[in-house]
């Protein structure tokens, strides 16, 4: 009995604790207003919702036993009751307890640990003090209140998951499910019906088996012939009938269906209000405990999106406005000194986009991005090259705040200064399909653009195949698909390029991006077509964050909604890959991050462009053997992997490598293949064959030309097969890279 | 006289009794140390995993391998509407390759963290197995796939540790692109 109550109170208090949160929010929104306007009827008119909302969490509170909030509600009721009779003023010291308090009531948990009940209770009766001297006095100079942590405090971001929805929303909702019922009915009806015809077909069969057998005397073959007739004239009026009638089962369904999933989506779709109501007083908070002056303003507040977007970008734009405050603008003085208003502006705008897409902007009439720092801060990450004398321009350069670790702030505090902020925003929103983006002008402020989708669900996707595979392209990162000649494929200081409407772009080959192995690769130079370079390839460019890249695939298939999943909880995040979506036949296809496509491109770039420059040693790191008989040649293969930052070591042939492979650990193996003892084909085959060793990779270099040794080659096992004529140290740098 | 010894032969036949009882009390103890093992094939090696931590069992149609993961995961199934990982351990054991065929089992291992696929060569079915008749592995079984065995039975089951595969942080694939 007694634990049935105890489980009775504490339910009540979780649904408390909702309500809590609602009215604080209210009240907290109210006490930002309040400060701001500065329209005496519009001050009395929120005192007053102020006064309710604090009555009513008394009672509230009082219902579930809490009398210590209770107590702080009575006091905040009393002060609003003074401020309305306009019997004290309001004045920022007064505020700032106001704002204190309604934040302890938000984080108060309904339930405290008995240990720390009695603390908590001197606390609050501290501030149920304060309050009540303020309500006494006109103007009582307002200590600043003890910011030490309060016992039965929870952190913030634990928030109640529960959703309000409109009755005018859910109404149509249950109508809809109710005329699902007719769909079932439906479906029963075609099965009985179903089930007639395969009744009938039964009879007509076993009746034709009797006649056969001869069982059916005086029947003769005219009278078989006329019933026979009979029976598929009934037949086929009913199997008319029933796909009739299946077929519009089948549009009505699909009716209902599509509105029941469109109005299911609806409801959660929830206006961006909600998500930045909390925004104006995080500014305020964050002026005032640095000096500064500050006003947010937002637009758009009343746009509806999916609330698992909604949840995702919170964090965001906490994390934007933080930065606005706390970089963006300055301190009064400096203001004043520059010519601005002492008062610097948060803008916060929502608009809604083409392809159901919102674009946030976050602007402030700040100092601006100073880009010295960032070029300090980059080039200590190495990022930036110190005695570069060209640095990018100023706005390749500003895309570098997004890289964590980049901080313009000297010193870390608890707001900022970390660098991770801004590398976080990008990450989240990158995330749920959207770009960020930010221009700044010196003195003149910084704008942050965030474009988002308005929804989760579905989206369109573009299916290519890569060999054998299938992969979706999101569609909106698909700017063009288009067939290239492969003659018209240049390379551009050895990256290979192609042109579009006068523009050079890079081009990669999706399959090596994707690091699909490259013995199908290398071997294939055989299949080349007759008349080399006059064949088509598909091509598709894609666009992320204004970068334009081409991409080289097998097959464009076609467009089509696509659902994205994730790849189960062992997968959390692979490179190059989104997620994954079934497809209407059941096969799964994974969804490819177009912008880990590029930024795996881009690597594979600075990869090659350093090693072909000298002088400068990437640090590539990775053992390789080199098994060579002539000197001349061993030299020279050392001295290229050596260049490109590779620890090398040699063997005089295949016997003394498998002898160093067994007592060394190495991470690929380079052989000749001609070589006294032991050739490189044995070589190859006694690796494979060893448990230890038969993962390492293998990379053939030979002056035979012949397709018989490059069949040996695959059958020995080997990664990939160089031909000493074609051989050049890029080539072979590539080859290595594919498997280091 | 007669009666005492009566008396002592009915003490002797309670006292054997009450011992029988009490061996009986013992073996229902013995009883509580079995577990329950789903056991399967990988190449030539019988393995068992604690049934307690097998989600279900799934049969192999189609699967789709996907670039840039690690070996030892084989790829992504559908497995009705939510898609799972598939892990070979034939991989993690280095075991040989058999090829897939249609004995080709996943069996689907969770606890309330972690859930994935185990690529089995074929399924055998559910035993109990007495706790103290798995032995500690032989000490020549090292490397990366020893921490995951549980130990080895007389029929030379090799046991499976499925607490530890599920969450060994090691079996998660979290990568990013620099």
């Amino acid at each position: 009995m007694d634990n049935e109550n105890e489980e009775f109170l504490k339910r009540l208090r979780e649904t408390f604790r909702i309500e809590s949160g609602e009215h604080a929010r209210v009240m907290s929104i109210g006490l930002v207003e309040l400060e701001r306007t500065t329209d005496s009827k519009k001050q009395a008119e929120i005192m007053e919702t102020m006064f309710r909302e604090a009555h009513s969490l008394k009672g509230a509170a009082r219902s579930v036993d809490l009398l210590d909030i209770e107590s702080l509600c009575q006091a905040l009721e009393g002060i609003f009751a003074t401020l309305k009779r306009q019997e004290i003023a309001l004045n920022p010291g007064l505020l700032d307890l106001l704002h204190q308090t309604v934040d302890r009531i938000t984080l108060l948990t309904p339930y405290a640990e008995k240990e720390q009940a009695t603390i908590r209770q001197q606390q609050i009766e501290e501030m149920v003090c304060q309050l009540n001297e303020a309500a006494k006095h006109a103007s009582t100079p307002i200590k600043q209140a003890i910011p030490m942590p309060w016992p039965g405090v929870e952190s913030p971001s634990r928030q109640a998951d529960t959703v309000r929805i409109s009755i005018t929303k859910l109404s149509p909702l249950l109508l809809q499910a109710e005329e699902m019922i007719s769909a079932k009915m439906a479906a029963g009806q075609r099965a009985s019906e179903l089930q007639d015809i395969d009744r009938m077909i039964c009879l007509w069969k076993s009746e034709s088996e009797k006649w056969k057998k001869g069982r059916s005397p005086g029947l003769g073959w005219d009278d078989l012939l006329e019933r026979n007739e009979e029976r598929l004239t009934a037949l086929q009026s009913q199997v008319t009938a029933t796909t009739k009638a299946a077929l519009q089962d089948q549009r009505a369904f699909k009716r209902m269906v599509d509105d029941h999933l469109e109005a299911m989506k609806e409801l959660l779709m929830l206006p961006v209000g909600l998500l930045v109501e909390v925004l104006p007083k995080l500014a305020r908070d964050l002026a005032r405990a640095q000096g500064k002056e500050l006003e947010l303003t937002i637009q758009g507040a009343e746009i509806e999106i999916d609330k698992r977007i909604l949840e995702e970008l919170k964090d965001p734009l906490i994390h934007l406005v933080r930065n606005c405050a706390d970089h963006g603008i300055e301190k009064p003085e400096n203001r004043v000194r520059d010519g601005k208003a002492p008062c610097g502006t948060i803008r916060l705008n929502f608009v809604v986009k083409d392809n159901r897409q919102m674009e946030i902007s976050i602007s402030d009439d700040g100092s601006g991005v100073d880009m010295d720092k960032v070029r300090v801060a980059a080039t200590k990450l190495g990022l930036l090259q110190a005695n570069a004398e060209k640095y990018p321009d100023p706005k390749e350069t500003l895309q570098l705040i997004f890289h964590s670790g980049i901080s313009t702030s000297p010193i870390i505090t608890d707001i900022s200064g970390r660098g991770l902020g801004l590398a976080i925003v990008r990450e989240k929103v990158e995330k749920l399909g959207g770009t960020v983006s930010v221009i700044s002008e010196k003195n003149a402020g910084t704008t942050f653009r965030l474009l988002v989708p308005m929804t989760l669900a579905t989206f369109r996707g573009v299916l290519v195949r890569v060999r054998a595979y299938i992969f979706v392209l999101p569609a909106i990162n698909v700017e063009h698909v288009l067939r290239v000649l492969e003659k018209d494929i240049k390379t551009i200081e050895n990256r290979e390029t192609i042109q579009l409407e006068g523009q050079i772009l890079a081009l990669a080959r999706l399959g090596d991006i994707l690091e699909f192995p490259v013995r199908e690769n290398a071997f294939a130079a055989d299949k080349a077509s007759s008349r080399p370079g006059e064949s088509y390839m598909p091509v598709i460019i894609l666009t992320f964050a204004e970068k334009r890249m081409a991409f080289l695939v097998d097959e464009v298939l076609q467009e089509q909604d696509v659902l994205v999943k994730g790849l189960g909880e062992q997968l959390k995040r692979v490179r190059n890959i989104a997620g994954a979506t079934i497809l209407g036949t059941g096969k799964v296809v994974p969804v490819l991050n177009v912008q880990d496509l590029m930024r795996s491109v881009v690597r594979s770039t600075a990869v090659s462009r350093k090693a072909a420059l000298p002088g400068i040693t990437p640090a590539r790191t990775g053992k390789i053997l080199v098994a060579e008989d002539s000197i001349t040649a061993r030299t020279l293969l050392k001295n290229i992997l050596e260049t490109a930052g590779y620890q090398v070591a040699t063997a005089v042939d295949g016997a003394d490598a498998f002898t160093q492979l067994q007592n060394g650990e190495f991470d690929l193996v380079i052989s000749d293949v001609d070589m006294p003892q032991m050739n490189g084909f044995e070589l190859t085959i006694k690796i494979r064959s060893n448990k230890k060793l038969a993962e390492l990779p293998v990379v053939l270099v030979t002056a035979l030309d012949s397709r018989e040794d490059k069949g040996r080659g695959i059958e020995a096992g080997a990664n990939a097969y160089i031909i000493k004529s074609s051989f050049d140290q890029s080539n072979l740098l590539g080859v290595i890279r594919r498997f280091l | 006289m007669k009666e005492d010894q009566m008396s002592q032969k009915t003490d002797a036949i309670l006292k054997e009794r009450s011992r029988a009882l009490a061996k009986e009390q013992d073996r229902t103890v013995v009883d509580r140390s079995f577990i329950e093992i789903t056991e399967f094939r990988l190449a030539a090696e019988t393995y068992g995993i604690e049934s307690l931590f097998v989600r279900e069992v799934y049969q192999l149609k189609d699967f789709t391998p996907l670039p840039g993961v690690p070996s030892f995961v084989l790829g992504i199934v559908n497995v009705r509407g939510q898609i799972l990982s598939v892990v070979d351990l034939k991989k993690i054991f280095n075991l040989p390759d058999k090829g897939l065929g249609e004995l080709n089992k996943v069996i689907i291992l969770h606890n309330d963290r972690m859930e994935f696929g185990v690529l089995a060569d074929a399924v055998l079915g559910t035993r109990p197995v007495a706790l103290d008749a798995i032995q500690a592995p032989p000490v020549t079984v090292t490397g990366i796939g020893a921490e995951y065995l549980k130990g080895i039975t007389g029929e030379r089951t090799v046991i499976l540790d499925a607490k530890k595969i599920l969450e060994d942080e090691k079996i998660i694939v979290n990568e990013q692109v620099a």
